[in-house]
């Protein structure tokens, strides 16, 4: 197999969504000391963009993205490592959660899965997440970033409470809080001293871009 | 027959899997490969298709996904499975009438048949719809009262208690859930309907324990109430929700069960979200021991029904239910565009028709995606009622055509649709009537109505 073929591989398997496949792509593409940018650049970044705007056009559907997620993630995990250390640090870790009492997850998943094709070390914590383990897990894995979904009036609530125990723990000023989910808006976000608010994936985005430099 | 203990029993000895497994790679991908196998094909030009063959195919295929997959409890993380011969049983013994209401008001639920002459069962209200105050919340209520078409209400829900918002599983939702049974009934007995059904029971009420506090005697539910148990989506279950189921049968009152697979999330595609939605009515028989279904069927952009896939869920769920069962089936509607927009009426009739022609009944509307605070005005489901009257008994072939002239008026305003006002700013509830703008607009609405051939009631 010649260096172009493992690139094209590792291409499709995202494309099949095809978290194996892309593993072993991804480990022969090593083995003949192909440079690890070249694989990003060449393979993984356009091949989830494309999945990405499959999706916007709802050519494909959210199992298809989620899956093709999964199969840039495990793939990142092998190449990573043999990156230079400044494009290692480059990417933000972001934590993911729909707030406490809340199960609706499709947005979050949304989120999780743009950001995670973005290149951002994404931590998806689920759904009805505590807001002291959210915090707890945001501390321990360093993130600079943590998005908060609530999609009902009964739990916006909840994105207060993230703020506020970040703020009491004196950990405010490590984090940039976004806030989303149906019921929300910039007002709400305002009023919380959230650091964002995102009307959708593109949004969440934008503002993880914007924040995952500064802090 | 599968009862409560049974699905305990499912539920804790079923094959361990993790829900992002059960999901991604077992409901999704068989959900596919039915469609593949049956070879069912939406055609964006039949949105109410009169092919018999595709409605049973999908039934078919239904069957086969909740066999293949069974539906899956996120508290234990296993499948609870179940057999054909389970399935064939459940619907054997299913109820092919429900009573609800009490007095003049009590009326039978039934299920119905394709191009069916009898009226839809109409329950009627934006259920769940978010009220900022408990003004609001009345008003509505006692608008939704008395709609002359209605059968049964369904409530929006409280947001607030004493001030304060209300937070899931915590006193306050335990008072907004009491206040929620209360207020609905004094809003019926204001307007003399005190034996209209609450449906919908206690929409304020998300948890198990804020609906088990809000059915003490104290608070006026009753058992001819119907009480909606909301799966999640794709075919899951958890403790809190057969807590409540637990709690309904012990009062021995008629359980629904409701489900929304959004067309674009793990359902995929129009085809698989119609294999999907009818699957949940049989998984919802068994593990929600429900006696009456509740579809919603959403796009995951519009968060609406109206749009042309979404239209054909609607009419293929319906065939595929009522050629192959005797369950009954109210579809939910929701529409993208909000209050005194003509194009929020248009969407709502087209739902609708798509429903009643296609043997279902219906529980209408949700406006504007139901998402914003007082979005919602008595109108909307009187309107839907209305149409929903008027096309009971039309062939599927002229409700296709009339649908599609319907989808002219809206259907490139769905991704940027007009929000339209908010509830007191287009209904006056001291006159109960909508305001002169909002009534101009019903008018021409009416007139529009009348020349695709359907003839509503004259608007005062
Ligand atoms: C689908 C749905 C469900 C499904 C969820 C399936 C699943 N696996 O997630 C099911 C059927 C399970 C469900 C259950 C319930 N639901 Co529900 N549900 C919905 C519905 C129709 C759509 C939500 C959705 O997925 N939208 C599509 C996604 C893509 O949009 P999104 O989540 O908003 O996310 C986008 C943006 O908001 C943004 N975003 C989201 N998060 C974030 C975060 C950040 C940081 C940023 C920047 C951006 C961002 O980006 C996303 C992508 O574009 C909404 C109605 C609505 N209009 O929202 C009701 C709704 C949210 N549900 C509601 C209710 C009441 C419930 C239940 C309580 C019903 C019940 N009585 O059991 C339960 C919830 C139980 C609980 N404790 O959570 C109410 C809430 C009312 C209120 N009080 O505010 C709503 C508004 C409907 C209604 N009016 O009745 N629901």
């Amino acid at each position: 197999m010649g260096k172009d073929d493992a690139i094209t591989e590792l291409r499709s398997a995202v494309l099949e969504y095809d978290s194996d496949a892309a593993v072993r792509a991804a480990k022969a593409a090593i083995k003949q000391k192909i440079d690890p940018m070249i694989m990003v650049d060449k393979a993984l970044v356009p091949a989830i963009n494309e999945v990405g705007d499959k999706f916007e056009k709802m050519e494909i559907f959210l199992p298809d993205l989620m899956l093709a997620a999964d199969a840039v993630k495990a793939s990142m995990a092998l190449i990573l490592p043999l990156m230079a250390k400044d494009y290692q640090t480059s990417k933000a870790t972001v934590v993911v959660a729909t707030v406490q009492g809340d199960v609706h997850e499709i947005g979050k998943n949304i989120i999780a899965s743009m950001l995670m094709a973005r290149g951002f070390n994404v931590i998806d914590m689920g759904v009805d997440v505590k807001t002291t383990l959210l915090i707890d897990e945001a501390k321990k894995s360093r993130a600079k970033i943590i998005c908060a979904s609530a999609l009902m009036s009964s739990t916006m609530g909840s994105q207060k409470d993230i703020i506020d125990y970040a703020t009491a723990l004196g950990d405010r000023k490590r984090y940039a809080i976004l806030v989303g989910g149906g019921p929300t808006s910039r007002e709400w976000a305002d009023e919380i001293k959230a650091d964002g608010w995102g009307k959708d994936a593109n949004g969440a985005i934008k503002l993880a871009d914007k924040f995952s430099g500064r802090r | 027959m599968v009862h409560i203990l049974d699905v305990m029993e499912k539920a804790l000895e079923g094959k361990p899997i993790s829900e992002n497994d059960y999901q991604l790679k077992l409901f999704a991908a068989k959900a596919n490969e039915k469609v593949r196998e049956h070879g069912i094909k939406f055609d964006r030009n039949e949105v109410i298709p009169s092919d018999n063959s595709l409605a049973d195919d999908i039934y078919r295929a239904a069957v086969e996904l909740l066999v293949e997959v069974g539906a899956y409890c996120t508290d234990t993380s296993r499948i609870l499975s179940y057999s054909e011969e389970e399935i064939r049983g459940a619907l054997r013994n299913a109820p092919q009438e429900i009573w609800l209401g009490e007095g003049k008001e009590r009326k039978r639920l039934a299920p119905r048949k394709i191009e069916d002459k009898s009226p839809p069962w109409c329950f009627l209200g934006a259920g769940g719809g978010a009220c900022s105050s408990d003004r609001s919340f009345t008003t509505l209520v006692e608008g939704y009262a008395e709609i002359p078409e209605i059968n049964a209400i369904t409530t929006p829900a409280l947001t607030r208690v004493g001030g304060m918002r209300i937070r899931p599983a915590s006193p306050l939702e335990l008072l907004g859930a009491m206040r929620n049974a209360v207020y609905a009934r004094e809003a019926c007995n204001r307007v003399g309907r005190p034996g209209l059904p609450l449906m919908n029971s206690l929409s304020t009420a998300e948890s198990d324990i804020a609906l088990a506090a809000a059915l003490h005697p104290r608070y006026g539910m009753r058992a001819s109430d119907g009480f909606l148990i909301c799966c999640m989506d794709p075919m899951k279950v958890d403790f809190n929700r057969l807590n409540k189921v637990t709690v309904v049968l012990s009062m021995g009152a008629p359980i629904g069960m409701c489900f929304g697979p959004l067309m674009g999330g793990y359902s995929g595609g129009p085809e698989s979200t119609a294999v999907s939605n009818v699957a949940h009515h049989l998984m919802g028989v068994l593990t929600y021991q429900s006696s009456w279904l509740l579809p919603f069927p959403l796009h995951l952009r519009y968060v609406s029904s109206s749009s042309r896939e979404m239209l054909w869920i609607i009419s293929v769920t319906g065939q595929a239910i009522s050629r192959n069962t005797d369950l009954i089936s109210l579809n939910l509607n929701y529409t993208s565009a909000g209050p005194t927009t003509p194009m929020c009426l248009f969407e709502t009739s087209a739902s609708v028709t798509a429903a009643v022609v296609s043997g279902l009944s219906i529980e209408s509307v949700g406006v504007a995606s139901n998402k914003e605070e007082d979005r919602t005005t008595p109108v909307e489901p009187r309107i839907s009622a209305e149409v929903a009257h008027a096309v009971a008994g039309m062939k599927r072939s002229d409700a296709n055509g009339m649908v599609n002239e319907l989808l002219s008026k809206y259907e490139s305003k769905l991704a940027n649709p007009p929000l339209g006002k908010t509830l007191f700013e287009c209904w006056d509830p001291e006159r109960r009537r909508p305001s002169p703008e909002y009534q101009k607009v019903i008018r021409k609405f009416k007139k529009d109505m009348a020349k695709i051939g359907v003839d509503l009631r004259p608007e005062l």
